[in-house]
């Protein structure tokens, strides 16, 4: 567990980069620091592994103030992704992915095998790309490996920048969903920071809405858009409050509360309660079918229409105020 | 074919061991100035202290302007003066030091310098000591620029140290300034045609090891390469 108390940041030449931030992110949660650039959202992330240092205020992980710690073993045991520069351009990309392991000393055979773990998982096959440099790859190529690398050492916390910034949409969303899938098997606790509304959304556990350094709101996507704390959160959120509804918006929602049963066989294509109302509507752009059935983990809920979630999303529409 | 076989046999052992002498003072010459200039460069590069860095760029710069000549006859009387040999090896590379500097200290300072910052600050966050920084990410990504510095420098003094036969620390400059005294085109050509060659040899010879050292992963030939999924 991460908590800030009254953190507050002030570079030489006054400017406040953080405003007496306090927050704690539970252990396994992924806390999206969202904002425009000048928001504070980097110099709050830079300092968990004091890359910056707090002016005031402390910052907890595991009830330790890091101030109390050595900031070169701390940083060890924090995995950190940055932007698409973040590569060692002359090492290769089995030596970028075993800094930190080799920084802690790691046996070789354990480095190795490692490294061949984590390009497998991150879908790029070791054989081939062991012994690559980073400029002989793609840009979303170099930024699976800083994935990669930051989680070299299995840390507990993971903090990242924009990892997937200056990436092609497509490309981008390929790179979110294979996240999100591994993020759900090795359970990190992590502090992703981004400008991009969507990327929070769908990225995060809880959103830190942040505005000249100062914490707007911490809520849940879905609370974020439905409830926005102030005027600034409103308008933040803006013109893409209809697509962040559809974005956040669960099936679950739009279901009646009934008790599952034990699921049938079925051919149709199935939805989890879990899905946005986005990914039943692509769903059902894949199928014939005029209705679903939607599973939770423990059985078949029912069926869900075309027509029931296409009225569904006219209400989100309506409760947005207005045309997308 | 007379001649030439005549001019080695008059000119032929000095030039050997005139070219040898050559050699052994830009080799001493160039070791203490990268000696001096690249921890110089890294201190520099890396000191918060703007000041320091401008005065002691500024001071190696001057020094540079001074002609070489100029520098040579300065250092001989500053050694007369404080009793020091001014005749010999020891004021001759003490010039040819003072002149190898600035472009190994100012390639290493720009070198480390230009390394982007998003990478040290990327290396620094997961957990590299300073010294890991300097030796594992800062020294490796500047090697092009620094060994670019060496090279000009050691070209240069290759050329300057002709100049040390005026005091006598001998090299090819003695054979050079015996043809200028007695007029004779052998042996002006005896040093003159070695000293090019070394110069020539020199820089290809820390070409080759500008490419052997520099890292495959930054090297021109890579960045040409077609990029792809």
């Amino acid at each position: 567990m991460i908590r800030f108390d009254h953190v507050s940041k002030t570079y030489p030449g006054g400017v406040e980069a953080v405003r007496d931030l306090s927050l704690e992110v539970p252990e396994g949660e992924t806390l999206v620091l969202l904002g425009t650039s000048g928001s504070g959202k980097t110099t709050t992330m830079k300092m968990v592994n004091r890359l910056i240092e707090p002016t005031s205020g402390r910052i907890m992980i595991e009830r330790t103030n890091i101030m109390d710690q050595d900031p070169i073993g701390l940083r060890r045991r924090i995995g950190y992704a940055i932007q698409h520069i973040g590569l060692f351009p002359h090492m290769t990309i089995a030596e970028n992915i075993a800094v930190v392991p080799n920084l802690l000393q790691w046996s070789r055979e354990q480095i190795a095998e490692r490294v061949d773990g984590l390009l497998a998982m991150v879908g790029l096959e070791p054989e081939d790309f062991r012994e690559r440099y980073p400029v002989q790859l793609s840009g979303g190529q170099r930024q699976r490996i800083g994935v990669a690398r930051a989680l070299a050492a299995d840390p507990p916390i993971v903090l990242m920048d924009e990892p997937f910034g200056a990436l092609d949409p497509i490309t981008r969303e390929e790179l979110q969903n294979e996240f999100l899938a591994l993020e759900s098997e090795i359970r990190k606790t992590i502090i992703f920071v981004t400008h991009d509304v969507f990327e929070a959304a769908k990225m995060g556990d809880r959103i830190a809405l942040l505005d000249a350094g100062r914490l707007q709101q911490l809520a849940t996507p879905a609370d974020l858009v439905e409830s926005p704390a102030n005027e600034f959160v409103d308008q933040f959120l803006g013109q893409h409050r209809f697509q962040l509804s559809l974005l956040t918006r669960r099936v679950r929602s739009v279901m009646p509360a009934t008790r599952a049963v034990p699921a049938r066989a079925d051919s149709r294509p199935t939805l989890r309660a879990t899905d946005t109302l986005i990914e039943a509507l692509d769903a059902f752009k894949k199928t014939a079918a005029s209705a679903l059935p939607v599973h939770d983990r423990t059985g078949y809920l029912g069926d869900l229409t075309k027509r029931h979630l296409l009225t569904a999303i006219t209400e989100v529409l309506g409760e947005a105020g207005g045309a997308p | 074919m007379n001649t030439v076989l005549s001019f080695f046999r008059k000119l032929g052992p000095e030039m050997l061991r005139r070219t040898y002498e050559h050699t052994f003072l830009v080799f001493l010459a160039m070791a203490i100035a990268a000696a001096i200039a690249l921890p110089l460069g890294i201190y520099l590069a890396r000191t918060r202290r703007r000041r320091v860095v401008s005065a002691v760029l500024g001071a190696v710069g001057v020094i540079q302007t001074v002609p070489s000549l100029a520098l040579i006859s300065f250092i001989v009387l500053l050694f007369a003066l404080v009793a020091l040999p001014t005749i010999g090896t020891l004021p001759a590379l003490v010039a040819l030091v003072l002149y190898a500097l600035l472009p190994i200290l100012r390639n290493t300072y720009t070198g480390i310098r230009q390394v982007d910052p998003s990478v040290v600050e990327v290396a620094t966050g997961m957990g590299m000591k300073p010294i890991q920084v300097l030796f594992s990410v800062e020294l490796p990504l500047s090697l092009p620029v620094i060994m670019a510095g060496i090279r000009i420098s050691t070209v240069w003094t290759i050329g300057i140290a002709t100049l040390c036969g005026l005091i006598g620390a001998g090299g090819l400059g003695n054979l050079i300034l015996k043809g200028l005294r007695s007029i004779q085109m052998d042996y002006l050509v005896a040093g003159t045609v070695p000293a090019a060659v070394l110069a020539v040899t020199a820089d290809w010879l820390l070409g080759r090891l500008e490419r052997w050292l520099t890292p495959e992963g930054i090297r021109e030939s890579h960045h040409s390469r077609e990029e792809g999924e």
